[in-house]
């Protein structure tokens, strides 16, 4: 019988083992927040969602929001890269509510909202003595997680209109599972502005470790471009006076801006690594050329290099390319159509353009394109720059006055004397061959203004978006006439109905009968 | 004659030994001990019964017959005294023995099959009490050859499908009992070997670090159940339904697989050693074009694509030449060799008295039909038992194996890489000799295929794929130790308590290491070889403390009950390190420290206990009527905080209806009747630990000038509380029928399962804009129904010659009941890939979606009056591929994508027949699976036509409007979009001839002469014979392993192989 007792003994000393989980290699949400290091933390978890996707697919500012505001506008179609299928449906206006790159990028663009919301819970509740390093206060690392949620619903509302207005972490399932319902556009530029006015509390500038975060004068233009996208051009002009730089050569009107902000002389120093965080860069979402996945690569362009037949993206046509003179230098910074191989030391030309803008050429242009360098640019994505200031202020002044104002030409002839080679600094150029012509209507200047524009950012994510927000026509129909006319009617299906992306339709599945006031957009069941 | 001889024989050494005993006993009174011998043999046919039991009555004595059925007690008990003898599948008999000497025992078959005991959890139980569906792995199955046993389950049991991931040694086979219960993880059933729990998971043999910058990956899992010497398994069990498997609580929702080693017999000494040497080759391959016609496809793509003219003119005119030439390089056939199986076990075994003990060493070698793939193993097992008392037994059992598997890299989950692995090669220029002349590889330059370079230099740097198969590591090493103590204490004859304490360590090492002049170790240039290890140790230790009660009242009830509380705790802990570009390919992986780039580091642990009561009430009334009740409530840690513990409760019912009065005049044909019938709840709680917490993951950025990685931290998924096990619901009825002196004996059951709670991680639970892209719930059901036989007959039963045949039918029908909100969902394909299989309510899992085709696109479906529709977003000329509008609305989009069949098999059966002529046994094994689908990948993958990769010779059939107006392959196109289409999706059904094998055991005259009890010999064949009308390698192929989701799908993993083996056993 002892033995029996031993071995109970034996037994029961080892049973009864908690079953209450404390993971050993795992962070949670109970033993994080605590520190200086955690918000600054959460807040570099916000930053990462601009370049990064949770499954290793083209990130926001990688690519995605390239395949869906650029090739469902005119100036492309798609490429022969573009495999799936669902891409090429985005270029030809042929996509439906299932497409997975719009479910991608709402996804996206929602994922990077939840990590600002989760930051701008939490920092709060970290005790303030524990913020010992001024350079991180508790409060800008909140503003900066409002920049960047204000910059991805902005996205949000333009791509599907009214959208659900989530501004809270949810942290369990049963509260995610919660249907909430789509918020009025009105009320989300409502949450954007606010979140941006408080953006503009943060610093001008950084220097060392910290450059390439938000900065007030970056709250300042994107609340500016918010401003104008909601044609409330008054408060547009004021946010832009606060970001031009105060004293631009030839600008009459009080501009107050004290950061600095001017255009590089060439234009593709806009979109070199080598260039990057320049004074033109007013916010970019940062490269760095990480190998392994399209984390932190930028894969717009430069995606197939090493072992495909072909380079990634290619304008719709060569009409595009037609749009600008030989002398625009933004036409060889923009496309190219012929190589030099180190190899053979010969030029080799493509029977078609490609888009250049985004390759890196900081190890030089033929090994870029020889290695699988290709696959890995470290060229940042500008998601707003300076010209982009000057050609906002030069459309707002020509819509507040209801005719070109003398700034509304200078600013968007700095511009274009950057383009004709001729700028040098300060708003100062000596070769006025290529400014506007004086005494436009105000449709002419607004058609030169949006000409200029297509021009400056191809491939920057604008051109869809610029064609659904101007309404001088008719809601749509700058947009609707401009794919139309495009060669060859590649976007022959388009209609009114997308100048909205539909919400996706897990999503309307998922609400399903539940939430009678969460809709489709018109057009799209 | 020879066995009348033999008989002749025994019969007069009785006498004399008979003379002898006598004499002894009445010279030596001082004597007590005196043997005891005899031989037990079938009444019939006169055979040895090995392994047959005998007992003196009245005392602990012992024995078992060994292989020529003889017996020898050496004892103080005298004559007369009683016998006991009991044998599986035989009557169990008694016998008074009045006399000493050798005594031939002839024991009746058959109705013992109601009396043997059967092995349930926790226990055995009298057959005839059994209420639920188990089955026992037939014993000739076991001897069959193979690197791991799992593979031995295919075809032998009712209801239990067994799929090879591949044909590499060691790989991972996923394992069904009765479909599968769950869309997430976890399908596979659990193991019990010698009473230890083990679930084969196969994430503790694979690494695969989240991190976008790890160099390497090794990819793909070993197989935990290879580390098991397949020559130790006496037995394998397997429990079906729920009341035989609720004694398994939250995990024996998928059934169980019992396993029990090979123990001693009492009073004997045997050393037994059985080798055997196997060689193999590939079963098929597939064709693809050589040389000259490569060059003219890529003339062809050459005119169609005048986007490549500029880019490549120089390459053309190369390419022809070469191609003119005749140079052909046969890649797949570089690779492949023939392959060598050997396997050496020697085993002591035996015991006296009170003792009994095994004792066994084996290596096992595979040399693959790849070049450098092979797979290893030693292992050694020691099991024991000791009475110390009439009260008190104590058993343990110990075994230790070292494996080490080199395998190839490159299809790594989730992604269809190329580098390195098997199909790769099919896609490998043709215009590259393998080889110089003078035997080394062919690292130069060859012309390719990248038109962005306009050279003929397709890579700046060598690439062989045959030498990167031949020099790049892919090692796994398994060390796995699994040691069980067990003490047994009999308080009364009715009552044992008995408690079991054991361990079990896995511990897996990977090794990895691309050379600088390997693709995949010199990345274009960028460095100069890429290696990394990486270390699993799973440590799992189990605690069970049974009470066992049985009472008889009378000759009428019986009453059996058991009740424990066991603890199980599971700790895995993993480390990875991986670096590149190093100064020398000398040190490959071993000094990982010299990397100068990318180096990477990582751990993690994961820790799960469980805590369980169990209970077993088993009631009987004469063995008529039987009752089983069976609980178990398990408390297990990666269950949400509200939702730790759960009760699983079945109840099984049955009926010997033969043994009523009123089926007595027809107990000359039906022997045996019984029916049963269960029901019961049991539990998949096969998830991950941490599965309901939230928990952050990193994500960097790059701040800064010089930019920096800037670590971030946010969670990655939502915590739920309220996340527990699936539950899998099951009714059973079955029935057990023995017909004509017990020559056929059938068993059929029909199941129905449901399962509920389905553990969902996925898209369309909660919403996108809740900013988490998938959760965890329990959410959705789904059901299994099916109906399984298996039919033994005993054909011919002559002196001579016998013939048995076993014919095994499974049919499952799977089908998804609900996912919660949504109706349907894609799982997550490769990148650049559309999901060719969907999840959908109302059909089953594995189903094919995509579109149908009619066809090629004539000039009258483009140009006509009348035209057909065409694919959106894609530009569709005359002699492109032409899909079927489903919808009818005039364009094809991917609303036309319908089922396209299902991955499931609509049932398996197999049949195998064993003859026996004299000393000469042949067995031949079937098995077959039937009307499932393969999505054929792989041949999708070679009909597509790019500059840069080699096609399918179906492809010489192209579609041409002048030289090939006919053509059954679309028109040349570069790069064409690739869609999910039923031209790939073909039928899998196939019967392969699986084993079959010839076997001589040589007379005991013979074997004498080198002092042998018994010598075997035989030869042996595996996968001789397929028939399918599958065009791809092999139809039986699930190239995403253990993925439940996802099966059916085949992208030319390592071949199956057809192997011939000749062995021999011989026992001293």
């Amino acid at each position: 019988m002892k033995k029996i007792g031993l071995i109970l003994l034996l037994g029961a000393s080892f049973s009864c083992k908690k079953l209450t989980e404390k993971p050993q290699g795992n962070l949670t949400p109970d033993n994080f927040y605590q520190t200086q290091s955690d918000a600054v933390a959460a807040v570099t978890a916000v930053y990462s969602t601009l370049t990064t996707d949770i499954n290793n697919d083209f990130p926001i500012y990688g690519r995605n929001l390239n395949l869906i505001v650029d090739n469902p506008s005119d100036n492309q179609v798609y490429s022969p890269s573009n495999t799936n299928p669902d891409v090429r449906a985005l270029g030809t206006a042929t996509y439906v509510s299932t497409n997975d790159r719009v479910h991608k990028i709402y996804a996206q663009l929602y994922w990077g909202i939840n990590r600002a919301n989760i930051a701008i819970d939490k920092i709060p509740t970290i005790p303030a003595a524990q913020f010992v390093d001024p350079s991180h206060s508790a409060d800008n690392l909140v503003r900066e997680a409002r920049f960047i949620r204000a910059l991805l619903y902005f996205d949000l509302v333009r791509l599907f209109g009214p959208v659900p207005l989530v501004v809270h972490d949810q942290a369990t399932v049963a509260a995610a599972g919660e249907l909430v319902s789509r918020a009025p556009k009105d009320s989300v530029y409502a949450q954007i502005i606010t979140d941006l006015d408080s953006a503009t509390l943060l610093p001008a500038s950084y220097t060392g470790a910290n450059i390439g975060r938000v900065t007030s004068g970056a709250a300042h233009a994107l609340l500016a471009k918010v401003h104008v996208t909601r044609h409330d051009w008054g408060n547009a002009v004021t946010e832009l006076r606060k970001v031009i730089t105060a004293g631009t050569a030839g600008l009459i009107d009080a501009t107050t801006g004290s950061y600095g902000y001017d255009l590089f002389t060439k234009f593709s120093d806009a979109f070199q690594a080598a260039t990057k965080n320049g004074k033109e860069h007013i916010f970019s979402a940062q490269f760095n050329g990480t190998t392994g996945g399209f984390t932190s690569t930028n894969t717009l362009s430069s995606f197939t290099w090493s072992n495909s037949a072909y380079t990634a993206d290619i304008p719709a046509d060569s009409s595009v390319v037609h749009l600008f003179d030989i002398a625009d230098q933004r036409r060889d910074a923009t496309f190219y159509d012929s190589l030099f191989n180190q190899t053979t030391g010969k030029w080799v030309k493509w029977p078609f353009f490609n888009f250049l803008k985004f390759v890196d050429q900081s190890t030089g242009f033929v090994t870029a394109l020889q290695g699988n360098q290709g696959a890995n640019s470290k060229v940042n994505f500008p998601v707003i720059r300076y010209a982009e200031i000057l050609l906002l202020y030069a459309e707002a002044l020509n819509e507040l006055n209801g005719s070109p104002t003398a700034d509304a030409y200078t600013a968007i002839n700095i511009v274009r004397a950057r383009a004709y080679k001729s700028y040098t600094s300060g708003g100062s150029y000596t070769d006025h061959t290529y400014d506007l012509s004086p005494g436009l209507s105000i449709s002419d200047f607004r058609d030169a203004v949006f000409t200029e524009r297509r021009k400056e950012f191809i491939q920057e994510s604008q051109r869809w978006f610029d064609l659904v927000r101007r309404t001088d026509l008719g809601p749509g129909q700058y947009y609707l006439q401009s794919v139309l006319a495009m060669p060859g009617n590649p976007k022959a299906a388009a209609t009114l109905k997308d100048t909205l992306f539909p919400i996706p339709q897990t999503e309307i599945d998922l609400y399903g009968g539940r939430n009678p006031n969460f809709q489709q957009n018109p057009g799209w069941n | 004659m020879d066995l009348f001889k033999r008989y002749i024989k025994y019969a007069s050494g009785g006498v004399l030994s008979i003379f002898i005993l006598l004499s002894s006993a009445l010279g030596q009174t001082n004597t007590n001990n005196v043997s005891l011998w005899g031989r037990v043999i079938d009444e019939k046919t006169k055979e040895p019964l090995a392994g047959a039991t005998v007992h003196i009555k009245g005392t602990t004595h012992e024995v078992s017959t060994d292989n020529n059925g003889e017996f020898k007690f050496i004892t103080g008990q005298h004559v007369p005294l009683v016998y006991t003898i009991s044998y599986v599948g035989y009557q169990g008999r008694e016998i008074t023995v009045t006399s000493y000497g050798h005594l031939d025992i002839e024991l009746k078959g058959g109705s013992a099959a109601l009396t043997e005991a059967v092995v349930v959890g926790y226990g055995t139980q009298r057959r005839s009490d059994v209420t639920g569906s188990v089955a026992t792995v037939p014993k000739d199955v076991l001897t069959r050859p193979t690197s791991s046993f799992d593979n031995l389950l295919q075809g032998a049991v009712a209801g239990v499908v067994v799929n090879q991931s591949s044909g590499q040694p060691g790989a991972t086979a996923t394992i069904r009992i009765r479909g599968g219960n769950s869309l997430s993880f976890g399908n596979d059933p659990l193991f019990v070997i010698d009473g230890f729990i083990y679930y084969n998971d196969n994430s503790l043999t694979n690494l695969a670090p989240n991190s976008g910058t790890v160099p390497s990956v090794t990819g793909v899992s070993s197989n935990g159940l290879s580390t098991i010497n397949p020559s130790d398994i006496e037995s394998i069990d397997v429990l079906k339904d729920a009341s035989a498997t609720a004694i398994y609580g939250s995990r024996g929702a998928n059934g169980v697989v019992i396993i029990t080693t090979k123990r001693g017999t009492k009073n004997s000494n045997n050393i037994s050693y059985s080798g055997s040497y196997g060689a193999q080759r590939a079963g098929k391959t597939l064709p693809v074009l050589n040389g000259s016609q490569w060059a003219k496809l890529f003339d062809d793509l050459y005119a169609a694509t005048p986007t490549i003219q500029s880019g490549l003119a120089a390459n053309k005119k190369l390419i022809d030449s070469l191609g003119a030439a005749g140079v052909n390089g046969d890649w797949v056939d570089a690779a492949l060799r023939t392959g060598a199986t050997q396997n050496h076990q020697l085993t002591i075994y035996g015991g006296d008295e009170k003792s009994r003990y095994s004792l066994s060493g084996n290596y096992f070698n595979q040399r693959g039909i790849i070049l450098n793939t092979d797979f290893t193993r030693y292992s050694g097992r020691f099991n024991y038992e000791k009475n110390y008392s009439k009260q008190f037994k104590l058993a343990s059992s110990i075994f230790g194996s070292n494996s080490i598997e080199n395998k190839l890299t490159g299809t790594a989950y989730n992604s269809i890489g190329f580098g390195n692995s098997f199909s790769s090669l099919y896609l490998a220029n043709p215009l590259q000799p393998v080889k110089n002349a003078d035997d080394t590889y062919n690292t130069t330059p060859q012309p390719a295929i990248n038109p962005t370079l306009n050279t003929i230099s397709g890579q700046q740097f060598s690439d062989n794929a045959i030498q990167d198969i031949a020099s790049t590591i892919n090692q796994t090493k398994l060390t796995h130790v699994l040691g069980n103590v067990s003490g047994e204490y009999r308080l009364t004859s009715e009552l044992v308590v008995k408690s079991t304490f054991g361990i079990d360590l896995l511990n897996t090492r990977l090794n990895y290491y691309a050379p600088s002049y390997t693709n995949l170790g010199n990345n274009g240039g960028t460095i100069t070889g890429s290696g990394s290890v990486g270390t699993i140790g799973y440590t799992s230790w189990l605690n069970e403390n049974t009470v066992a009660y049985n009472h008889a009242f009378g000759n009428k009830h019986f009453l059996d009950a058991l009740v424990g509380y066991t603890t199980q705790y599971q700790k895995s802990e993993n480390t990875f390190l991986a670096g590149q570009s190093f100064s020398s390919d000398a040190t490959t992986y071993n000094n990982l420290y010299n990397a100068s780039v990318n180096k990477v580091t990582g751990s993690g642990e994961a820790l799960q206990t469980r805590n369980s009561w169990l209970g077993r009430l088993s009631y009987s009334f004469q063995h008529r009527y039987n009752l089983t009740l069976t609980g178990r409530a398990d408390g297990a840690s990666p269950a949400g905080a509200n939702k730790k513990w759960g009760f699983f409760p079945s109840v099984g019912f049955s009926w010997n209806v033969s043994d009523e009065s009123f089926f007595q005049k027809l107990s000359g044909t039906i022997n045996s009747l019984k029916l049963r019938l269960t029901a019961g709840s049991v539990g998949n709680a096969n998830f991950p630990a941490y599965s309901s917490l939230s928990t952050l993951t990193s994500y960097g950025y790059y701040l800064g000038s010089p930019l920096t990685a800037t670590n971030g931290l946010a969670p990655s998924q939502l915590s739920n509380p309220d996340l527990t096990w699936e539950t899998t619901t099951q009714y059973n009825a079955g029935v057990d029928v023995s017909l004509l002196s017990r020559r056929i004996n059938l068993t059929a059951d029909v199941y129905y399962k449901k399962t509920t709670n389905l553990f969902i991680t996925g898209a369309g639970l909660v919403p996108l804009s809740s900013g988490y892209a998938s959760a965890s719930e329990n959410i959705g059901s789904l059901e299994n129904k099916g109906v399984e036989f298996t039919l033994n007959t005993e054909n011919i039963r002559a002196r001579d010659f016998t013939w048995r045949s076993s014919l095994i039918y499974a049919a499952n029908a799977n089908k998804v009941l609900s996912l919660g909100p949504s109706q349907s969902f894609f799982p997550i394909a490769p990148t650049g890939q559309v999901s060719p299989v969907i999840v959908k309510v109302g059909l089953p899992v594995g189903t094919f979606w995509g579109y149908s085709t009619a066809g090629l696109l004539t000039t009258a479906d483009v140009y006509g009056s009348k035209t057909s529709p065409k694919l959106t977003g894609v530009s569709q000329v005359t002699g492109d591929r032409k899909y079927v509008d489903i919808t009818g609305d005039g364009q094809v989009t991917t609303a036309d994508k319908h089922n396209l069949g299902n991955a499931q098999p609509k049932f398996t059966a197999s049949f195998s027949n064993t003859f026996t002529y004299k000393n000469l046994d042949l067995s031949v094994f079937f098995q077959g699976s039937f009307g499932n689908k393969i999505f054929n990948l792989l041949q999708q993958q070679l009909e597509k036509t790019t500059t840069t990769q080699n096609v399918s010779t179906t492809l010489l059939d192209r579609w041409d409007s002048l030289a090939n107006p006919h053509g059954r392959t679309p028109k040349v196109v570069n790069a064409p979009v690739v869609q999910v289409a039923d031209v790939y999706i073909e039928d899998g059904t196939y019967i392969r001839l699986k084993n079959i094998t010839l076997g001589y055991n040589f007379s005991r005259d013979v074997a004498a002469k080198i002092l042998a009890k018994q010598i075997r010999v035989y030869v042996s064949a595996q996968n001789l014979l397929t028939i399918t009308h599958y065009k791809g390698l092999d139809p039986e192929v699930n190239f995403y392993d253990q993925n439940n989701l996802q099966p059916g799908i085949d992208y030319g993993v390592y071949p199956n192989t057809r192997s011939y083996t000749v062995g021999v056993n011989v026992t001293f």
